[in-house]
């Protein structure tokens, strides 16, 4: 059993299909990296997966429970988090309180450890990725690099078994990026299956055992990334074609 | 000159009585209204400042819902009113006493809260205020419709007092003065009424149900990606919201002993919150509780003690205010007050504590470093 199913999943927009007829699926343990030009339907497949968008068919199955169109809390809960493309921190909310939030969710809740405060857990998160020293500082005054690790560590806090991150390194330095690549090989060697869509292929490619290439909507290719980079319709679709 | 003054009174108080600022502020402006009774016979200015309290606990009530979860309702009128018809009708076709009748009309706020809810709970934003304006007009109608059983726009009228005048009477005193301890006492009761329900919202909304609160307000659909079941949490906001102002309305219509539409449904009363808040600071919840003081007295001694401005000009003045307001200090009076003058004033004092902080540390390090050398 896979732990996460996606089969024939097609969502349109007026004339436009976004996703079309994409199967895939994530194994437990794995890193998989989801590329593609803009406008490929990267976002909108996360959107599908984590239920803030129904699809107009197709199922998605997650733990061999089909979670095709349940609400974005109740998949959450199931052990299914997301981050966002762009940040959406609770900008009144401390830092601390941001990750607090995600703690009081029930799943967050429930898997609080004996004998522990949601205080004390969030900041061993914060700490994780090393945002301790904002800890009390609103969100709203935290540079981009830090609100994208302050999601990571917010979606953590309910202890997804599956971890949907849309655009981890968009808009971070080079060394912003290095630090996070290895926040997210810590993740993944902490039990956390992963699964990335990326501009970057570079850190992408790092990072991801199994790369999945889609292109207006459509799954044009699957394989290691070593496979991707060679494979020449995913060349076409980033470079050009071949005169 | 003044500024430095005042930070000497404060720095002396806050450093011996109390940390926080805004409770030591708070804290005083309760005593002042403790023991304003006891100043003199002022039976004007004590009803203006029974409604005020009342005013105060709806108006922060509100702003839990608005300041604190977003949700911008601008019929919050309907609780009030609700509150109010509840509390009379059940007096008036079972007879039942006082304190049966009030917390039934809570109750039943709550559960027209939990109704409505539902359906204006779905909608966002500016869709969202329009619905909710909707609800207390749709009630006057009802209430018109079924003349004979609510008295239509006359309202329903003897109702019990909390404290009826023949308990004063029968213990020696005239009529003048019962009406007048009669009134002390109404004052004290909505003074500790108020006091209980502010310290509840404000708890509320610092507790971690109300930092989850705060997040749907900065953005809902972070908050469901975290796990959070917006739809559940809105609904409860907006229970705990419609508990106070349907508190607030029953303990209007039997301070007023009468209900009519005109006092608790109408426009005029949904603004009322608002108007508070806004003048206030949003999302404080004290904010509204002081800016009520503060309006209500305003008016009188301004309004209709001296000049007599007809009753129908009150709310376009207060609209003026707001229009002032939303332009020029959109924080608020209160935020005004608690974050920029208090926190300026405690600078200095937190520079000095810590100033003696490392100095402690200091002054124990050398320590250790002379019992520990004589050893190594």
């Amino acid at each position: 059993m896979h732990l996460l199913e996606v089969e024939n999943l097609t969502k349109r927009f007026g004339g436009l299909t976004a996703v079309n007829n994409v199967n895939f699926h994530v194994d437990e343990g794995e890193i998989v990296g989801l590329i593609g030009p803009n406008g490929a339907g990267k976002t909108t497949l996360f959107h599908l997966v984590t239920g803030f968008i129904k699809p107009d068919s197709g199922t998605i199955k997650f733990k061999g429970d089909d979670i095709t169109g349940l609400e974005p809390h109740k998949i959450v809960n199931k052990g299914l988090a997301r981050t966002f493309q762009v940040v959406r921190p609770f900008r009144h909310l401390p830092t601390i309180a941001n990750v607090l939030v995600a703690l009081q969710s029930p799943r967050g809740n429930k898997k609080i450890e004996w004998l522990k405060t949601p205080e004390r857990k969030a900041m061993e998160m914060l700490e994780d990725v090393g945002l301790s020293e904002m800890m009390l500082e609103p969100a709203e005054n935290l540079s981009h690099g830090d609100l994208k690790r302050l999601e990571i560590a917010r979606a953590l806090a309910t202890e997804p078994e599956l971890l949907l991150l849309d655009e981890p390194f968009g808009g971070l330095s080079p060394i912003e990026t290095e630090y996070l690549t290895k926040s997210i090989e810590r993740m993944h060697l902490d039990g956390h299956t992963i699964v990335i869509v990326e501009h970057k292929l570079h850190a992408l490619m790092k990072l991801a055992r199994r790369v999945i290439a889609l292109h207006f909507g459509e799954k044009i290719a699957e394989g290691t990334p070593q496979e991707i980079s060679k494979n020449k319709k995913v060349i076409e679709v980033y470079m050009g074609k071949a005169m | 000159m003044v500024t430095t003054y005042l930070r000497r009174i404060y720095t002396s108080f806050a450093t011996n009585i109390i940390d926080v600022p805004p409770r030591l502020l708070a804290l005083l402006c309760f005593l002042l209204l403790l023991f304003f009774p006891i100043t003199g016979p002022n039976q004007l200015l004590l009803f203006v400042l029974i409604y005020a309290n009342l005013v105060a606990i709806f108006a922060s009530s509100w702003d839990l819902l608005v300041g604190r979860v977003g949700q911008m309702s601008l019929g919050h009128a309907l609780f009030f009113g609700i509150g109010a018809y509840a509390t009379a009708l059940l007096y008036k076709f079972y007879k039942l006493p006082l304190w049966v009748t009030i917390p039934s009309a809570i109750f039943i706020g709550v559960l027209v809260a939990v109704l409505v809810g539902f359906p204006c709970l779905r909608v966002r934003g500016p869709y969202l205020a329009l619905i909710s304006m909707a609800f207390p007009l749709i009630l006057i109608s009802v209430i018109f419709y079924f003349r004979e059983w609510t008295g239509g726009e006359n309202g329903i009228a003897d109702l019990p007092r909390f404290f009826p005048t023949e308990f004063f009477t029968e213990r020696g005193l005239s009529l003048v003065e019962a009406i007048y301890v009669q009134q002390v006492a109404e004052y004290y009761l909505t003074l500790v009424l108020l006091l209980v329900s502010a310290i509840v919202l404000y708890k509320v909304a610092n507790s971690k149900t109300g930092i989850v609160f705060v997040s749907i307000l900065d953005d809902e659909l972070a908050s469901k990606a975290c796990g959070i079941n917006t739809t559940k949490q809105k609904l409860l906001a907006f229970a705990i919201s419609a508990c106070f102002a349907s508190l607030a309305g029953a303990v209007y219509a039997h301070i007023l002993t009468a209900v009519g539409p005109g006092g608790t449904l109408t426009m005029t009363i949904s603004f009322l919150p608002v108007i508070m808040t806004i003048f206030g600071g949003i999302g404080t919840i004290y904010g509204p509780i002081a800016a009520t003081f503060i309006i209500q007295i305003l008016d009188l001694y301004i309004l209709k003690v001296p000049v007599n401005v007809p009753m129908e000009w009150h709310p376009l003045i207060f609209i003026l205010i707001i229009v002032v307001f939303v332009i020029k200090w959109p924080r608020g009076i209160a935020r005004f007050v608690v974050e920029d003058v208090l926190k300026e004033l405690s600078k200095e004092r937190e520079i000095e504590e810590r100033g003696k902080r490392i100095w402690k540390k200091y002054k124990k390090k050398k320590q250790e470093t002379t019992e520990s050398s004589p050893e190594g």
